[in-house]
């Protein structure tokens, strides 16, 4: 009976063709819906991980707020400056536990591109966010002039970039996280106070006032076991003039909100899809009952049991699943990863590809979903064919 | 190998005319035995293909039983009634009875895959070489004509190799050479085979073919002729 | 239509859509100060195989004896279509621009896409001449 079935399939090109599309697109809605929302989330989490710190000291600008935010979620270059000694005062605040400084600068245009790109300064002895993330592809320090590259800088580990015209070699490729710091540059402090005189030699200055020596863009915080972070968080803006202290959860929570609404709308739109796929597929096969009436009939006259015909109709359904699953499933999964920047920019959240074996289930279980509508969506026209009485389907003239 | 009706009606519903139901067929019994063909004439609208269905293990009696060696058909289950019709019993049914989505040999072997049996696939050449269908083996049945796919159902039924064979108009489609084929060929299979045959027509070919002939009118039956000597 | 000519209008409609949107919605990067980069270059070079593309999809839908030729010689074109944007010709560094984002992806599977077709073309076609 299985190969009558695969026969029934391949000898009746156009319904066949059908029904695989329709089972395919549901599959594509599906997998690939299910891989925005699973790689949102992935980001989300890469987005905590990366964060590190429960409070971030940035100037006071009104517009500093906002582009440090940005400089995560979309890789927006921010170049902003405070004083700093605002390091060695937050540690004086009571709960503080660590204090990490960062020194941001935005290139007019390194050689990679005619785009801004963003290099992001670090003490490797202070840092706690960053460094344990550098650590990882790297097993020595960033040496002066040396530098470490989010995953979207296409530089190979040994090439020579020129940021304001300073030849900065490249010895590491950060793993993707997600955010927008995949397409930023890392090195230590020296290497940045060589980058920030390049710049100032450049016309673009950095100091605050004239006499500004030592600048930092953000400190990151961390809290020590047993405060409130709250009440530290208020400590901070106390202590320090002209300095905002950012509570990441509530960068976290905003971000959270926004994914928790995309979500909710691609979901929305899969069960939608599942739907009216479900409907559709099951008129088509009750439509396919009269039109295949006779066949049964016939198998039934040669002496074919109702639970074969049964078991035929089905199988031929699962198989129309089962193909479509994985046609909408590859297709998706084609558009999804070539894509995946564009549609990460298109969301404006991070967005980090899940691995490999929860694709890999994913689309496992895509596929066997869809032939399992499938099936369900042809229970009834198969239950109607295995009851089809020879005597009156066969009858004269018909 | 003995089929034996006993008391068999079937009553249909109708929802015109001053009563609902109606007796397509009048409660009968009829015997059809081994080595002989049994031909049932009558108009169109008699019954014949009603009774055919009945004694063929394809449609439930109303009333009565249908006895197989003392089997009776409608009292086993679907899957065994089903086995049982596709080694015992074959039937060439009136109207065009080819899968689409077979070729020809494929239609002709189907009832031996259908439970994965050996397909005779060197007999049934034979056969459409009598027939005249040897170089359709390959073809699509939308590309034969009705005679063609007659003959392709009587092979199909012939090579199934069953105890009793059940054809209902055998020769409609067919000219006068291969109507005389085709009874000629049922014929050896029921004396030579030591198989029954069960013959609806209403042509007149097939009367000299006849070892029983009963004729249908209004769903009652009456033999015409006997050459065992037997009746009703 | 035969079968064999099936594929000659997929690759006649994807020429179109590379062609085209090389220059528009698949372009290269525009970059701020009015400079071309490497992937300007391969956004050109792209619209030829693409043009290319859609005179052997010509070729194989008017000419019968052409046919299996034409085919073979649209797989080489979307052969190279592939190795363009990134393998043969630089695109930008970053892999946020629009050369690397949207135009290399999108030219893969387009001429991928195409290659397939041709093969399935030249495999039925090769099939009737044998």
């Amino acid at each position: 009976m299985s190969s009558l079935s695969v026969k029934n399939l391949k000898r009746k090109p156009g319904r066949t063709i059908a029904l695989v599309l329709l089972t395919a697109f549901l599959a594509l809605a599906v997998f690939g819906g299910s891989m925005v929302v699973l790689s949102l989330r992935n980001g989300l989490q890469s987005l905590e991980a990366r964060l590190g710190a429960d409070i971030i000291l940035v100037p006071s600008e009104a517009q500093s707020k906002v582009s440090f935010q940005n400089m995560f979620l979309q890789g927006t270059t921010g170049a902003f400056y405070m004083d700093a000694s605002v390091t060695e005062k937050a540690l004086e605040v009571p709960g503080v536990e660590k204090a990490a400084p960062q020194v941001f600068l935005a290139s007019l245009k390194a050689d990679c591109c005619s785009i801004k790109i963003q290099v992001i300064g670090i003490d490797p002895e202070k840092d706690f966010t960053v460094q344990p993330w550098i650590a990882r592809s790297l097993t020595g320090e960033l040496g002066e002039m040396e530098v470490a590259v989010g995953c979207k800088v296409e530089a190979d580990i040994g090439e020579i970039i020129r940021i304001y015209e300073q030849r900065c070699k490249v010895i590491a490729r950060l793993e993707p996280t997600g955010t927008g710091l995949d397409t930023a540059v890392y090195c230590n402090m020296d290497t940045m106070n060589q980058l920030l005189a390049a710049a100032e030699a450049k016309g673009i200055s950095h100091k605050i006032t004239s006499d500004d020596d030592s600048v930092v863009s953000a400190v990151y915080i961390k809290v020590k076991d047993g405060y409130d972070i709250d009440t530290v968080n208020t400590a901070l803006t106390g202590k320090l003039r002209k300095v905002t202290a950012v509570r990441t959860r509530s960068m976290i929570t905003g971000v959270s909100d926004s994914l928790a609404g995309v979500s909710r709308t691609i979901t929305a739109m899969i069960i939608v899809i599942w739907i009216l796929a479900f409907v559709i597929l099951l008129l088509a096969y009750i439509l396919i009952v009269r039109e295949r009436s006779r066949e049964f009939a016939v198998l039934r006259l040669l002496g074919a049991s109702r639970k074969m015909l049964g078991q035929m109709a089905l199988l031929e359904s699962s198989l129309c699943g089962l193909t479509g699953g994985v046609i909408g499933v590859i297709i998706a999964a084609v558009g999804v990863f070539s894509f995946a920047v564009l549609i990460e920019h298109s969301l404006g959240l991070p967005y980090l590809i899940p691995t490999f074996s929860t694709v890999m289930l994913l689309g496992i279980g895509t596929i066997l979903l869809s032939a399992a509508v499938s099936a369900a969506a042809s229970a009834f026209a198969a239950w109607r064919l295995s009851r089809v009485n020879p005597g009156t389907a066969l009858r004269e003239g018909n | 190998m003995i089929l034996k009706a006993e008391g068999i009606s079937k009553t249909f519903f109708r929802n015109t005319g001053s009563a609902n139901y109606f007796y397509a067929v009048s409660p009968l019994s009829i015997e059809i035995l081994p080595e002989s063909v049994t031909v049932l004439t009558g108009r169109s609208g008699s019954g014949k293909t009603t009774l055919l269905n009945m004694l063929a293990g394809i449609l439930e009696p109303t009333e009565g039983k249908v006895l197989l060696d003392d089997t009776d058909l409608y009292s086993l289950k679907d899957d065994v009634l089903s086995r049982l019709r596709n080694e015992r019993i074959g039937v060439v049914p009136q109207a065009r009875s080819a899968v689409d989505t077979l070729t020809v040999m494929e239609n002709i072997l189907l009832p031996a895959r259908l439970y994965g049996k050996h397909a005779p696939a060197e007999e049934a050449r034979q056969w459409m070489e009598q027939f005249g269908i040897d170089s359709l083996a390959d073809a699509m049945p939308r590309e034969l004509s009705g005679g063609e796919l007659r003959r392709m159902a009587i092979i199909r039924a012939v090579v199934q190799d069953p105890d009793i064979l059940f054809a209902d108009e055998p020769t409609g489609d067919l000219d006068d050479e291969n109507t005389e084929k085709v009874l000629s060929a049922l014929y050896s299979f029921a004396h030579d085979q030591k198989k029954a045959v069960f013959i609806v027509t209403h042509e007149n070919d097939a009367l000299k073919y006849a070892d029983r002939l009963y004729k249908m009118e209004k769903g009652r039956i009456g033999l015409q002729e006997n050459q065992s000597g037997g009746a009703l | 239509m035969k079968k064999t000519m099936i594929s000659g209008c997929i690759i006649l409609v994807l020429s179109l859509v590379i062609s085209i949107g090389s220059f528009t919605f698949l372009s290269p990067c525009m970059h701020e100060d009015g400079s071309v980069g490497a992937c300007w270059w391969a956004g050109r070079t792209l619209l030829g195989l693409g043009c290319l593309l859609g005179v052997l999809a010509v070729l194989a839908l008017v000419s019968g004896s052409a046919r299996f030729g034409a085919y073979l010689s649209t797989i080489a074109v979307c052969v190279l279509g592939i190795l363009t944007p990134g393998t043969l010709i630089n695109l930008c560094r970053m892999s946020d621009m629009h050369c690397r984002a949207v135009m290399q992806p999108a030219m893969i599977i387009l001429f991928s896409v195409s290659g397939l077709a041709a093969a399935v073309g030249a495999w039925m076609s090769g099939k009737g001449k044998a």
